[in-house]
């Protein structure tokens, strides 16, 4: 009787062992990429040096969350399974995970805030060296929206500010139905959805009302949506969702957000004639970008890229920063860190359209090999 | 004149020929009182199963889903696997259980063979209660706070584990704890007029004795403590490989698989959670069916 109950016992737990050790496998093969198109990426393969930790950790702006699967995939290929992981929990949470030394990598919409002593307390974390903001990621901001029947809509940045700051409340008031010619407007009232939760993405637009709309934006800009009207809802996803649940319904959120909940995108006229969200207008806009970071550091300025009106760009584009120690990581993170980034910066630029982003402009793309090259 | 005496008929009419339609009224709406709660009660368990199950187990009918990993797919890819979750998932139940099942299993003899009526095992008692009424995410606060912040360890699978501990401890606690109380005393001092020592009779004798029950419990708790999400957010981070080491780097689990698949607002994304969530049900389920098997194998045979 015993030993019955002992074996039954035995072979349970052998049973439940097997099931456990069963080989699985990180071996994937995608089956799908998607149509490819627009701006071509820049493809110089670099001699990427791989090796050091095999688990990279990195956490932070969800707006690059895309992005970062293709750079990651791109870096396992390159780099015979070197991994790393993502968490994609907001740039405020980046920021503080890697000035705490939890993560290797921060990723944040905005560059390390000296005011707000980030700046130092990267640098702490960094064995009292400078962190770098470095500018990886350029993703479009869409100016999202869903009203039944309506799949064209263009708008110019005081539009755009005076619907998000309530001054425009009914779809067919003139100042759309002016610049949207032969479309028909419903007579519905307009639902403003922004971000509830502090996020690099309100910041960067508030940032474009504020520069390309003039005095039609009155509010300040920063990560907490000032405009006064409207429907918060969490996250990129959060907005993308509620977008696609109302009916006169309009919001900021990421091109690849909007894409994936299939939600239509307004074109802007910035006084040049209406511009379509597209990786080449997209691409041909993040051109007027310019550093302000010193060296290596290559923190943005966009006033003037979100001021401007070149012909067929799409001004409304945020940028990314991966936020990095200049030294004082050990040499096997270093190693890693070296090796994701340049893999990043060249062969990862390539599935950025499909993912919805915009590969780097080249100027920019040597600017970041020099400063991921100088990484000790 | 005589009168037959009809011996079948009762000497008194039957005091209650007829129930009242007072008493019929409020027997029937106290029947459909309980029928409407057991309806509302039901109702929302087999729409959740029957949705879970419409939407995600197409997903999990592929062997990859078993066997793979999400390892270099994007949010825009089809494919893959949540392997990488299910190691985490039964990695930090098993740390867990390895840690959490002795201690608790020994409180509880203490409570029941030792302990008995004395003030400490009084307070043990309490804190138990009231660590089984602390809520998911202050376990998982209380560790970051001890094990990341105070003693500057990593976020890990180990910490989760950790967390988990402290949800798992009170239930096992309360299971066993009963489950020995129901054993007869008089096996006890059968036990002890043979002359066996005490400690004896309680591993050879009184735990024997529950062991069914026991590990019914256990395998409850574990099933409860998988499926727990505040931990696994706050204390490791989510990776789409597979990662076997509990004390480095980050682990994917089905819970933290499922939130962070959530921000995919597309098909894919779609695909992923609901497959993840088909995938935690038929575990936790295989394991309840475990707990009773190994319950069914373990028990006594009476006789």
């Amino acid at each position: 009787m015993k030993t019955k109950r002992t074996a039954s016992l035995l072979g349970m737990v052998a049973a439940g062992a097997l099931v456990l050790s069963a080989c699985g496998s990180d071996n994937n093969t995608p089956t799908d990429t998607g149509s490819s198109g627009g701006a071509a990426a820049p493809t110089n393969t670099a001699n990427v040096e791989c090796g050091g930790k095999t688990a990279l950790t990195a956490e932070g702006s969800s707006a690059q969350k895309g992005a970062m699967e293709a750079f990651v995939a791109a870096y396992r290929q390159k780099c015979n399974d070197q991994q790393l992981s993502y968490t994609p929990s907001g740039s405020g949470a980046g920021v503080k995970q890697f000035t705490g030394g939890i993560v290797d990598i921060g990723g944040s919409d905005s560059a390390l805030s000296a005011s707000k002593g980030e700046v130092e307390a990267a640098a702490q974390r960094c064995q009292s060296n400078p962190a770098w903001n470095l500018p990886l990621v350029f993703g479009p901001i869409a100016i999202a929206y869903k009203i039944d029947g309506v799949t064209d809509l263009t708008l110019t940045p005081e539009v755009t500010a005076k619907i998000f700051s309530g001054a425009v409340t009914k779809w067919n008031d003139p100042a759309i139905a002016g610049i949207n010619s032969g479309a028909t407007l419903p007579d519905k009232a307009i639902t403003v959805i922004y971000r509830g939760d502090e996020s690099g993405t309100t910041d960067n637009f508030q940032k474009y009302l504020k520069a390309a709309a003039k005095d039609a934006w009155t509010k300040d800009a920063g990560k907490v949506f000032n405009g006064g009207v409207g429907q918060g809802a969490n996250g990129s996803a959060g907005v993308a969702d509620a977008l696609s649940a109302g009916d006169g319904t309009i919001g900021y959120v990421e091109w690849s957000y909007a894409q994936d909940a299939n939600l239509s995108t307004a074109k802007i006229d910035s006084g040049s004639g209406a511009v379509e969200l597209n990786a080449e207008s997209a691409g041909k806009a993040i051109d007027a970008a310019e550093v302000k970071g010193e060296g290596n550091d290559l923190a943005l300025d966009l006033d003037a890229l979100y001021a401007s009106n070149t012909p067929g760009a799409y001004p409304l584009v945020l940028a990314t920063y991966e936020i990095v120690c200049s030294k004082g990581y050990d040499a096997d993170t270093a190693k890693a860190v070296k090796a994701f980034l340049t893999v990043a910066a060249t062969d990862g630029q390539a599935s950025l359209v499909d993912a919805g982003y915009v590969p780097l402009p080249n100027e920019f793309q040597s600017k970041l090999l020099t400063a991921i090259g100088a990484i000790s | 004149m005589s009168t037959a005496t009809d011996l079948d008929r009762p000497a008194a009419a039957p005091a209650f020929q007829q129930v009242s339609t007072n008493r019929k009224t409020r027997n029937r709406i106290a029947t459909g009182l309980v029928w409407t709660a057991f309806t509302a009660a039901l109702l929302p368990l087999v729409w959740l199963l029957i949705t879970v199950l419409a939407r995600g187990f197409e997903y999990v009918l592929t062997a990859d889903w078993w066997q793979k990993s999400f390892a270099g797919l994007t949010s825009r890819q089809f494919g893959g696997g949540v392997y990488h979750a299910i190691v985490g998932t039964l990695l930090q139940g098993l740390i867990c259980a390895i840690i959490a099942v002795p201690i608790a299993i020994l409180v509880a003899i203490y409570l029941v063979e030792y302990g008995k009526n004395s003030r400490l095992a009084s307070a043990v008692t309490f804190t138990v209660d009231i660590l089984s009424g602390v809520p998911s995410i202050v376990a998982a606060l209380f560790i970051y706070a001890l094990w990341v912040t105070t003693l500057g360890m990593p976020r890990s699978a180990f910490a989760v584990s950790l967390a988990l501990v402290l949800l798992m401890i009170p239930v096992v606690v309360r299971t066993t704890e009963e489950l020995l109380k129901i054993v007869p005393d008089e096996l006890r001092e059968a036990a002890y007029a043979l002359g066996i020592p005490k400690w004896k009779t309680i591993v050879k004798i009184v735990i024997p004795t529950a062991l069914s029950g026991i590990i019914t419990g256990i395998s409850l708790a574990i099933a409860r403590v998988m499926g727990e999400t505040a931990p696994v957010l706050i204390l490791v981070g989510y990776n789409s490989f597979i990662n076997y080491d509990p004390f480095a780097g980050s682990m994917a689990s089905l819970p933290l698989l499922m939130n962070s698949e959530r921000l995919t607002t597309n098909d894919v994304g779609e695909a992923r959670v609901w497959g993840a969530a088909v995938t935690l049900i038929l575990i936790i389920t295989l394991f309840n069916l475990l707990g009773s098997l190994i319950s069914r194998a373990t028990s006594l045979k009476t006789k």
